[in-house]
């Protein structure tokens, strides 16, 4: 087998999921489109160091590229995102600490489920995408984020509890 | 909400993640404590509303030439153009795929109507399946016990795989009644999930690609070898299901179905 044709063998079947994790990372048609083409080409430069092996995901693989890449178009795109260090409480929106009454108002502000996923911060809508969507493991979402098992685990959380926040509100409303 | 600490570790336990002495630790906890038994039912409600209402794309065909293209290109030495190429063969290629979209949709929308008539059937088939004591009439994750059940009791021996060590372990089998005759429904487990397997001889021996349908968060996979027409049907990830069928798939060619 050529080099292509095992590259697009490998590669190929995982579009959708690729193309599917770049459309909710850029929420954009046409940006995913792009990220997913770059990806491509940076994962047939890393082809090489890829063997797909027992226990190794291609599909994983694919991800954390398309991941990588679209976290560096935004970076681009906007500088300032990488200036702001990205803070794990402040970022969550989760409602854990929050005074009861001020989560109530808050989800008195009926936001849909889809709009709340779109309003969460990239690195909490992409564990929600990856598990809910890809149906990746914590250890596959972990080796895609780049972040610890736990982190995913806590990050996966709280992303829910925001969620279940703007159902909850879309229930009363 | 409650037990702040224990949110993530609910969340992890109902992921299916937490390890087997946390997780039976945690279920004598859910027994006693309503407002965690809750949080619970609440998770699973958000889980079937992500289901059924965000939804996973296909990447677009033009997509899919473009990165084949590009990727072909860099592979011959050539620098990947991006857009220049394409722009010349943008018009023509969406003249064509228009062309195709106006011939296939007429014919597609006379087989629209038997195809979704069929995928109700099923559907109805793998929900009745899930009502308790319907599920198998053969308990068995031995593919070895599973297939000779069905001797005698459909006029097809189907082929019957087991997928534990891929995660889809076999949990049984049953007689099941689609589109006007008896049918194999194999089922299959995923963590908490279920699939049910659907199949029966082919009509047409004609191989088909698999085709997806989505119905009150439940999703339905179509495809067909020379031999067996097949649904799957489960509450699974559409990701998931698409991967289980190709395990299928894979292990129907690699059995070398009689043509």
């Amino acid at each position: 087998m050529t080099e292509l044709a095992r590259f697009e063998a490998v590669v190929l079947p995982h579009l959708d999921a690729a193309y599917t994790l770049a459309r909710y990372l850029t929420r954009s048609e046409h940006d995913a489109e792009d990220v997913v083409q770059d990806a491509c080409l940076r994962a047939l430069k890393y082809f090489d160091g890829f063997r797909g092996e027992e226990g190794t995901s291609a599909r994983a693989w694919l991800l954390a590229i398309v991941r990588n890449t679209a976290f560096s178009a935004r970076r681009r795109q906007r500088p300032d995102a990488d200036v702001l260090e990205f803070d794990e409480a402040q970022h969550s929106g989760a409602v854990a600490d929050e005074h009861p009454e001020a989560a109530l108002l808050r989800s008195a502000a009926k936001e849909s489920l889809g709009h709340a996923l779109d309003r969460l911060a990239p690195e909490f809508r992409e564990v929600i995408v990856l598990r809910e969507l890809e149906g990746l493991s914590y250890k596959e979402i972990s080796d895609v984020a780049g972040v610890p098992v736990g982190t995913v685990m806590s990050r996966l959380s709280r992303a829910r509890a925001r969620l279940q926040q703007a159902l909850r509100g879309e229930e009363e409303g | 909400m409650t037990h702040p600490g224990f949110e993530a570790q609910l969340d992890a336990y109902l992921d299916g993640e937490l390890a087997t002495v946390d997780a039976s630790e945690l279920e004598v906890h859910l027994a006693q404590c309503p407002e965690c038994a809750r949080f619970r039912q609440e998770r699973l409600e958000l889980r079937a509303a992500i289901r059924a209402r965000v939804p996973a794309f296909e990447a677009p065909a033009a997509l899919r030439e473009r990165v084949r293209a590009a990727v072909g290109a860099a592979v011959r030495g050539r620098a990947p153009r991006r857009f220049t190429a394409w722009g010349v063969w943008r018009p023509l290629a969406i003249a064509a795929s228009l062309a195709v979209v106006a011939v296939g949709s007429w014919r597609l929308a006379l087989q629209r109507t038997a195809g979704e008539a069929l995928a109700d059937d099923v559907l109805g088939s793998h929900i009745r399946s899930l009502m308790p004591g319907h599920l198998t009439d053969v308990l068995s994750s031995d593919q070895h016990t599973v297939k000779p059940w069905f001797n005698g009791k459909l006029d097809f021996s189907p082929p019957v795989y087991d997928f534990a060590g891929r995660g889809y372990p076999l949990i049984g089998g049953r007689l099941d009644y689609v589109d006007g005759r008896g049918v194999a429904a194999l089922v299959y487990g995923r963590r908490q999930h279920l699939i049910n397997v659907f199949l029966w001889p082919a009509a047409r021996r004609a191989a088909a690609a698999p085709s997806t349908r989505t119905r009150q968060g439940y999703h339905l996979l179509h495809w067909a070898t020379a031999d067996y027409t097949y649904w799957a049907v489960s509450d699974l990830g559409l990701p998931e299901l698409g991967e289980f069928a190709g395990l299928l798939r894979q292990a129907d060619s690699a059995a070398g179905a009689p043509k």
